[in-house]
């Protein structure tokens, strides 16, 4: 008997609560892999803000870590089915980071791609490639585990004998989460659509709420 | 049916300025009902007492009055760690009561302590050594013999630490909880829940360890645990990942493997960028007859049969996040959960009907009927409701707690603690 183990018939507030909880899937203007790369920025920003911090929460961080690793997770099988870019509006860059660095760079569009998505792929703080390669994805995935190490160390009571901090991030190239391109102007400087300006201060909205600052 | 709700009282500063010390941060009755216990941001336990029913008064219960008020924590700073610790009360706990005095748990991130609470209201006077103000008598002024009687004075009440259990803990607690057997009890952080007897201080058992040995494959955390009410040897805790894990310390001594795993099956079509977040559990609740358990997450509140693994049998929709509890009422047939905007839900598991009401000062008169609040999606706002866009997402209602015994219930907004009774007669 299934009974009362359905939800029951939605009610106002029910029906409410569940647009509430879509719209955490918010359909609004923007497509969906930029709507996911907005998020993972956002995602990882906060962890490289965790790991600033003495003591980060560990709770807030394994959420976002998770989310991260979900979003790349997705990423990683659509690059594996999919050869192409799934974001045809954004030209591919070069091939590493070191293109961030040179703050002159904005994205290429072809002339086929509406107006509304042009504005919104014209944003500076973007990184380059959205991600699709694995290579990126990797270092997004070094990005977020290495504040758990930072956990390991300031928690450990053995941490004098461990091996040196030093030791355990030569590898990652953080060049990407440096702070003046990811934190915090995800906005632009000069919004040219109004409507991208509310669906990340949407995002981030939510994202406050569910976790915090 | 879902009850009607008065106002009864409101404790706490009035104005908007709250000080940072003064938010509360935990709510808990004591077994009787008698006793309802604060934590606060600021390290303090304020403990209010109900009055003794009046006769003449009948159609309300007695009110809750400050009874004692003491200073549980300090802030403290690990030097080694170069880390402050807070003193926020994270959690109290009442034990049941054996003698006149009083004992509860109340912990930070880091210390648990055991306090007494005891009365005293007569005092032994007639020493024939001491004046009364304590000053001692000249000897040779001394010529007669009598024995000192005790005499009534003005009620005080004392708080006394007896016990102090400290360094047991590398992450923060967020749980404790009593065992049945009184003798017992468990601590969780994020990582590990330890058990601990009460007489002693020196050391405690590790239970349960979830740590992976490699900090960087961490992918899932404890956000509560609670021991069975009536089996000694059972307990459960939650996870960020929204399972809860049921074990028994009979069979092994290290509880890593669960003897069952609630968890219910994600469906595909709601899945989005948040589902890993809006998965994680925040409170875990066994009802009072421990027959079931109830889970608070973020979207709402959940009650499993403990002979049902894989769903729970029923779900009430409610908006909250990672820090919002939930009780259940003395009979087990109503569930209540905190929210946004000072609202705060029941849900009545019999007749399916559930109820939000506003914790706030514009309906402070005692014995007002609490209006049921309703929110609605935006746009389709009518006369009287909330739109969902309008709720106020600071004004949270984290703590609540219910009476034992009576429909009395204790909500703690930010800093501000209201008892609501349901209308008699």
């Amino acid at each position: 008997m299934l009974g009362r183990g359905l939800k029951r018939k939605l009610s106002d507030y029910e029906e409410n609560m569940a647009g509430l909880s879509s719209a955490f899937d918010s359909s609004r203007s923007l497509p969906y892999p930029l709507k996911r790369q907005l998020v993972l920025n956002m995602c990882l920003t906060k962890l490289q803000t965790y790991k600033m911090l003495v003591e980060p929460n560990l709770h807030r961080s394994v959420l976002i870590a998770n989310t991260v690793r979900q979003i790349q997770e997705e990423m990683r099988q659509e690059s594996n089915q999919q050869p192409v870019n799934i974001c045809p509006g954004i030209a591919p860059a070069s091939h590493s980071y070191t293109g961030l660095e040179s703050p002159g760079i904005s994205l290429q569009l072809p002339s086929g791609i509406s107006q509304q998505e042009s504005h919104c792929c014209d944003l500076r703080s973007f990184p380059e490639n959205t991600g699709l390669k694995l290579e990126d994805d990797r270092q997004d995935l070094k990005g977020a585990e290495c504040v758990f190490g930072s956990f390991e160390i300031s928690n450990s009571t053995s941490y004098l004998k461990d091996l040196a901090i030093d030791d355990i991030f030569e590898d990652i190239d953080t060049s990407m989460y440096d702070s003046d391109f990811c934190c915090p102007p995800l906005m632009p400087p000069r919004s040219p659509s109004l409507i991208c300006r509310t669906d990340l201060s949407e995002l981030d909205h939510i994202m406050e709420i569910l976790v915090g600052s | 049916c879902v009850l009607v709700w008065c106002f009864s009282q409101v404790k706490g500063a009035v104005d908007d300025d709250v000080a940072e010390a003064d938010i509360i941060s935990t709510v808990e009755f004591n077994h009787s009902g008698e006793l309802l216990a604060t934590g606060d941001k600021g390290g303090r336990v304020v403990i209010f007492q109900q009055e003794q029913e009046n006769k003449t008064q009948s159609h309300s219960r007695g009110e809750y009055n400050v009874y004692s008020t003491f200073q549980s924590h300090e802030p403290e700073f690990d030097y080694l760690k170069s880390l402050e610790i807070e003193e926020k009360i994270n959690k109290i706990r009442w034990l049941p009561q054996k003698n006149a005095a009083q004992f509860l748990l109340s912990t930070n991130d880091k210390t648990i302590k055991l306090w007494k609470i005891s009365e005293r209201d007569k005092r032994p006077e007639g020493y024939n050594l001491k004046e009364e103000d304590g000053r001692y008598r000249d000897p040779t002024t001394v010529t007669t013999l009598r024995v000192p009687v005790f005499r009534p004075m003005d009620l005080m009440v004392e708080a006394s630490p007896r016990r102090i259990f400290a360094n047991a803990h590398t992450y923060h607690i967020n749980s404790i909880s009593i065992n049945s057997d009184y003798e017992t009890y468990l601590s969780a952080d994020d990582l590990r829940i330890n058990l601990w007897h009460l007489e002693i201080t020196d050391r405690s058992f590790n239970i349960v360890d979830i740590k992976p040995a490699n900090m960087e494959e961490l992918t899932e955390v404890i956000t509560a645990a609670e021991f069975h009410p009536n089996s000694c040897s059972t307990f459960v805790y939650s996870s960020s990942k929204g399972t809860i894990r049921l074990c028994d310390m009979r069979a092994s001594a290290l509880c890593d493997r669960h003897s069952k795993l609630f968890e219910e099956p994600e469906d595909p079509s709601n899945r989005s960028f948040f589902s890993e977040i809006i998965s994680s559990i925040s409170d875990v609740k066994f009802s009072h007859s421990g027959r079931y358990m109830m889970t608070r997450d973020y979207l709402s509140v959940k009650i499993w049969d403990l002979n049902m693994e894989n769903r729970p049998v029923e779900t009430y929709q409610v908006l909250g996040e990672n820090h919002f509890e939930c009780c259940w009422n003395g009979s087990d047939s109503i569930v209540m959960t905190g929210s946004y905007n000072n609202f705060f839900r029941m849900f009545d598991r019999n007749s399916k009907r559930d109820i939000t009401l506003e914790a706030s000062r514009e309906n402070n008169k005692p014995r007002t009927v609490l209006k049921p609040r309703k929110v609605c999606a935006s746009g389709k706002r009518k006369k009287d409701e909330i739109s969902v866009d309008s709720l106020d997402f600071n004004k949270k209602i984290l703590h609540t707690a219910w009476h034992p015994k009576e429909n009395i219930i204790a909500v703690a907004t930010t800093n501000n603690l209201y008892i609501f009774q349901d209308k008699m007669n």
